[in-house]
């Protein structure tokens, strides 16, 4: 075996050996790339070269979005975004059997569309949601699925973290408006996908349906939500008419959710 | 030693919270003054990627000092409480080789190689070696933060 294949192979056997010991995923990779980068250099020189590859790593202008959108996902979540945006959805959809689970996809998706972190989605929607389909009859491990698989929309569906990490890694041979355009429509689909088998399931388990909301009621939930909706418009224009960095283009939304916060805090 | 700890955190969260708000502040000032004052600086571009730089480095010794990142325990659940807390002193103690080996001494060597080339960063003009002196300093921290949980393991004052 060269070497090559010989540090290939120290370099996956001791990450994922160490990811099943519950080391921190960032150690496991820190610790796989320094154990193999010594068998092939010398000491001294591999561990300046590892610790000078994860400092120039984060010296990156596009990474600058992630803590944005998390500062953004996070300001989402405690300014009640995430409870309009289900009331809308619930409005829209709560009326056939599993309602409340399509309630979940769709809500998922949107929040998605506005913050790009599927995590803030799933901890923003879940703790929502998952109270509420409790109270309904569903089981808890369907709602924890449901929210969990619905929130990876998120990653999907433009702004995403993911997305600007791939065009990096890419080293530029993706751009990150090109990915953000590109992840629409496969988000979408993943969406539907989701609430196709939601319906597959929810009539062979016969779960409860709502109530039909009148038409007068989904006008004022679409009221209340309109500017978080409004967010979703921002955030596709700004990105696909390229007025502002991605950087920027985060730090406006937050300055807009702050803003509209302020405002409708008094419905 | 808690009190040591507690002192730390509290410094880092504070700091944490500066740098962010700066970041914020500078690149708020950069859209600013490229479509209302029709100039912009070069510098807050340099600034914000440096104050990333600190930002994410002390935000991971702070994750080290909270143990909250992020990890698998699909297998760990499975182990007896003895092997848990032999496989939790494991884990400190790789933290801790990570941090003494590539953050303190790696570090070191880089910081050292940067300000012996007098390696200027491009608009702000400030060594980049400074910059660079958060990692090795955040190694240190991560040691510590290692050295402190597991003596709480040991005490059985930290849930594993």
């Amino acid at each position: 075996m060269s070497i090559e294949t010989i540090s290939i192979l120290i370099l996956f056997i001791v990450f994922f050996g160490l990811l099943l010991l519950k080391v921190p995923v960032a150690y496991s990779i820190g610790i796989a790339t320094t154990v193999s980068l010594l068998i092939n250099i010398d000491n001294l020189p591999g561990i300046t070269t590892i610790a000078q590859r994860m400092i120039t790593g984060l010296d990156s202008f596009a990474l600058l979005a992630i803590p944005f959108f998390v500062l953004a996902g996070e300001i989402m979540k405690r300014g009640g975004i995430a409870n309009r945006l289900i009331n809308f959805a619930k409005s829209l959809v709560a009326s056939l059997p599993g309602g409340l689970a399509y309630v979940n996809v769709l809500a998922a998706m949107l929040f998605g569309a506005i913050s790009g972190s599927a995590v803030a989605a799933a901890s923003a929607i879940g703790s929502i949601m998952t109270d509420r389909m409790e109270k309904e009859g569903y089981p808890r491990e369907f709602s924890a699925s449901v929210n969990i698989t619905s929130s990876t929309t998120g990653l999907l569906i433009p702004p995403s973290n993911v997305l600007i990490v791939y065009a990096l890694a890419s080293g530029g041979a993706a751009s990150v408006a090109a990915l953000f355009i590109a992840g629409y429509i496969p988000g979408i689909l993943l969406g539907f996908g989701l609430i196709s088998y939601i319906i597959f399931v929810a009539i062979s388990r016969k779960f409860s349906k709502g109530e039909r909301a009148p038409l007068s009621q989904i006008w004022s939930e679409f009221r209340k939500a309109f500017f978080s909706l409004l967010l979703l418009i921002v955030v596709v224009g700004g990105i696909s008419a390229g007025i502002l960095q991605l950087q920027e283009h985060r730090l406006l939304l937050f300055y807009m959710q702050l803003f509209w916060h302020y405002f409708t805090k008094k419905y | 030693m808690d009190k040591i700890n507690n002192q730390i955190n509290k410094i880092l969260e504070v700091f944490l919270i500066i740098v962010f708000a700066l970041l914020v502040i500078d690149v708020l000032w950069q859209v600013f003054s490229r479509y209302f004052l029709n100039r912009s600086f070069s510098f807050t571009e340099e600034f914000a990627r440096f104050a990333l730089i600190w930002l994410s480095i002390l935000g991971a010794v702070y994750l080290n000092a909270k143990r909250e990142h992020l990890s698998m325990d699909f297998l760990y659940a499975k182990f007896s409480p003895k092997t848990k807390v032999k496989a939790a002193f494991l884990i400190e103690i790789l933290i801790f080789l990570f941090a003494l080996i590539v953050m303190v001494i790696g570090g070191s060597n880089l910081v050292y190689i940067t300000l012996h080339l007098e390696q200027l960063s491009g608009t702000l003009r400030i060594p980049l070696g400074y910059v660079y002196a958060v990692f090795p300093f955040s190694g240190i921290l991560i040691m510590f933060f290692s050295v402190y949980h597991v003596i709480k393991i040991n005490k059985k004052q930290l849930p594993i």
